[in-house]
């Protein structure tokens, strides 16, 4: 009899156990900067490999209250939809996301000079799961707080304004450029301006002097012998 | 070209081109580790940044040299006011020994290519050309361009004291692109213009000798010498050729300086499709 409440309730509590256990967290070797970690060890460029970090789970315990995500999560269509600027969770109901690289899904946000150049990973400013919308109140990339939460974790004594720094810059060629970011549109286009004048005056004008020197000789040796002190 | 005595022209003084190598050299470290830096992500940048002890120390290397420019840019603005003629003071900014840009080099610019088509005949330069003007007031402003912005983006944290964060964006942007420009400009016009076209061929070294071959200045500078020689001070400027070594080592400096400028811009050209823009 005691035997068989004690196999019973080690069953139950193995169940219970296997069920309230936190799952496998599949944290992904976050790799600080490439440049860093070699850096005191050997003199090199110190550029090595170029990774990024799977996606993490759902940290054990720490949800966002009131989302549900992995288990019955929205369809893709629905995630579509969703307007995703505010999100406590900005990857709430999109399927696959787990197993998938940042890159895979924002191309346009690995091009700036923290991830290209300084091997920075997504998650070291944007943090672990959950990955909230950048405007979301409470995120740590909220303007309100990004220079202390985010910045100032590397830039010491980082200010709002410096914060202010378009991470992601946008390519200041394109003409959406315009709209959000204009004066970083206007300044390139007019430094572009001044570049391709002073090249289409100055590279045709030194090519025909260049060819004209060379029927000019003759008439400078003619020209030449005059007296000189 | 012939090694009698005195027969050249003195064109810089020492200070000047003093100041002309400095420059150069300068020139030629924040073009070689800028690039290194912006091409990184390339064989070429990778190997460009070895030479200077890696992608960070490139950048060490050049914050140094950038202040060092800085400091030579103010010392020269200094010069600048020591070396107007206060006495007749408004009229010499004008006159043919100033640099300043004036109605005439328009008119040289047009009728040069003028004669570069066969149309007219060349223009009667003074002592300095439309194109050397060119020259010092585009890196005179290249200066102030790069100079501002690269001081902004040494020191964000104190720059975005003083304007918002996202003007380093726009920092950055500008100091790229004037760098482009600044260095295209140099190792494609200034280089040619100085050493490959026919009349300077293989190097003008007027820059480092100081003087100019009498002959050749003649030729390209009448109205230079024609007003010395009214003025009856032609033989006081006139200076002697430098000695065979110095002449070698003058060489050896401006091929070194065409060689690398060459090397950066095909090496930055060739490989400007593989970087993140
Ligand atoms: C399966 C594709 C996918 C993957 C993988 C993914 N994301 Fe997202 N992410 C999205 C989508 C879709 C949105 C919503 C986009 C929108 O609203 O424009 C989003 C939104 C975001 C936002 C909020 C955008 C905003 O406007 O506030 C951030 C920040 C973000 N992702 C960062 C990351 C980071 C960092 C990673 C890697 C750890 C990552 N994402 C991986 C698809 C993905
Ligand atoms: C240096 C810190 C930093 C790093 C590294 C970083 N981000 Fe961001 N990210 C930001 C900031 C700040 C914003 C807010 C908008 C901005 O400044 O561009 C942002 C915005 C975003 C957005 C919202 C859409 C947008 O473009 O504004 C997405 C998506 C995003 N990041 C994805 C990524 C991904 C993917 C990576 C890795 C390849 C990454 N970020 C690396 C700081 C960073
Ligand atoms: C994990 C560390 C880290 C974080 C977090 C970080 N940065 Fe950086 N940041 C760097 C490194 C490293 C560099 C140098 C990049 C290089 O030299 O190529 C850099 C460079 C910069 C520069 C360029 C400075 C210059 O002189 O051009 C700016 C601007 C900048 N970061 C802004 C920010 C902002 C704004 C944030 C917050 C959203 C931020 N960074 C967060 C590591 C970080």
């Amino acid at each position: 009899m005691n035997r068989f409440i004690c196999s019973t309730t080690s069953a139950l509590g193995i169940i219970a156990a296997l069920l309230l256990f936190p799952e496998i967290t599949y944290s992904a070797e976050e790799v600080a900067s490439a440049l860093r970690r070699y850096k005191e060890r050997e003199v090199s460029t110190g550029y090595y490999e170029e990774y990024e970090v799977l996606p993490r789970h759902q940290r054990p315990m720490v949800g966002v209250p009131g989302v549900q995500r992995g288990i019955f999560p929205y369809s893709p269509s629905a995630a579509r939809v969703r307007i995703r600027t505010r999100l406590a969770d900005s990857h709430q109901g999109i399927k696959f996301y787990k197993r998938r690289r940042c890159e895979d899904c924002h191309v346009k946000e690995t091009k700036d000079i923290h991830t290209i150049r300084a091997n920075l990973t997504c998650r070291q400013c944007h943090g672990g799961e959950p990955i909230a919308s950048i405007e979301h109140y409470y995120s740590s990339m909220n303007p309100i707080r990004r220079h202390a939460a985010v910045c100032s974790k590397c830039h010491e004594g980082a200010s709002a304004s410096f914060a202010s720094y378009v991470v992601h810059t946008p390519n200041p060629a394109m003409a959406a450029t315009k709209k959000t970011f204009p004066v970083l549109f206007y300044a390139f286009w007019i430094m572009v301006g001044v570049a391709v004048g002073t090249f289409v005056v100055f590279l045709p004008h030194t090519a025909l002097w260049g060819i004209r020197e060379l029927f000019a000789a003759k008439e400078k040796t003619t020209s030449e012998p005059k007296q000189h002190g | 070209m012939s090694p009698n005595n005195m027969a050249r022209i003195k064109r810089f003084t020492p200070l000047q081109r003093i100041f002309h190598v400095l420059l150069m050299a300068a020139f030629l470290a924040q073009g070689a580790t800028g690039l290194a830096r912006m091409y990184i992500e390339t064989p070429w940048g990778k190997k460009l940044s070895w030479v200077f002890g890696g992608y960070e120390s490139a950048l060490t290397i050049h914050k140094y040299v950038g202040i060092f420019m800085v400091c030579g840019f103010l010392l020269h603005v200094l010069y600048l006011v020591a070396a107007i003629d206060w006495r007749r003071f408004p009229s010499s900014l004008f006159g043919p020994d100033s640099l300043l840009p004036h109605g005439r080099d328009i008119k040289h610019f047009f009728l040069h290519f003028g004669w570069f088509l066969g149309i007219n005949k060349a223009p009667q330069f003074d002592r300095w050309g439309y194109w050397e003007k060119f020259d010092y007031w585009a890196v005179f402003w290249g200066m102030v361009i790069m100079g501002s912005t690269g001081l902004l983006l040494a020191y964000p944290l104190a720059a975005s004291r003083l304007m918002p964060g996202w003007g380093l964006n726009v920092a950055f942007w500008i100091h790229r692109i004037e760098a482009i420009l600044a260095m295209a400009h140099v190792f494609l016009i200034h280089f040619f213009i100085a050493h490959l076209r026919r009349h300077n061929f293989p190097m003008d070294r007027a820059m480092f000798e100081g003087s100019a071959d009498l002959d050749d200045t003649r030729h390209e500078r009448p109205s230079w010498i024609a007003r010395l020689d009214k003025a009856g001070t032609l033989d006081s400027v006139l200076v002697p050729e430098a000695k065979v070594y110095r002449r070698v080592l003058f060489y050896l400096l401006g091929y070194t300086a065409v060689a690398l400028g060459f090397f950066l811009l095909i090496g930055g050209l060739v490989n400007s499709p593989y970087i993140t823009w």
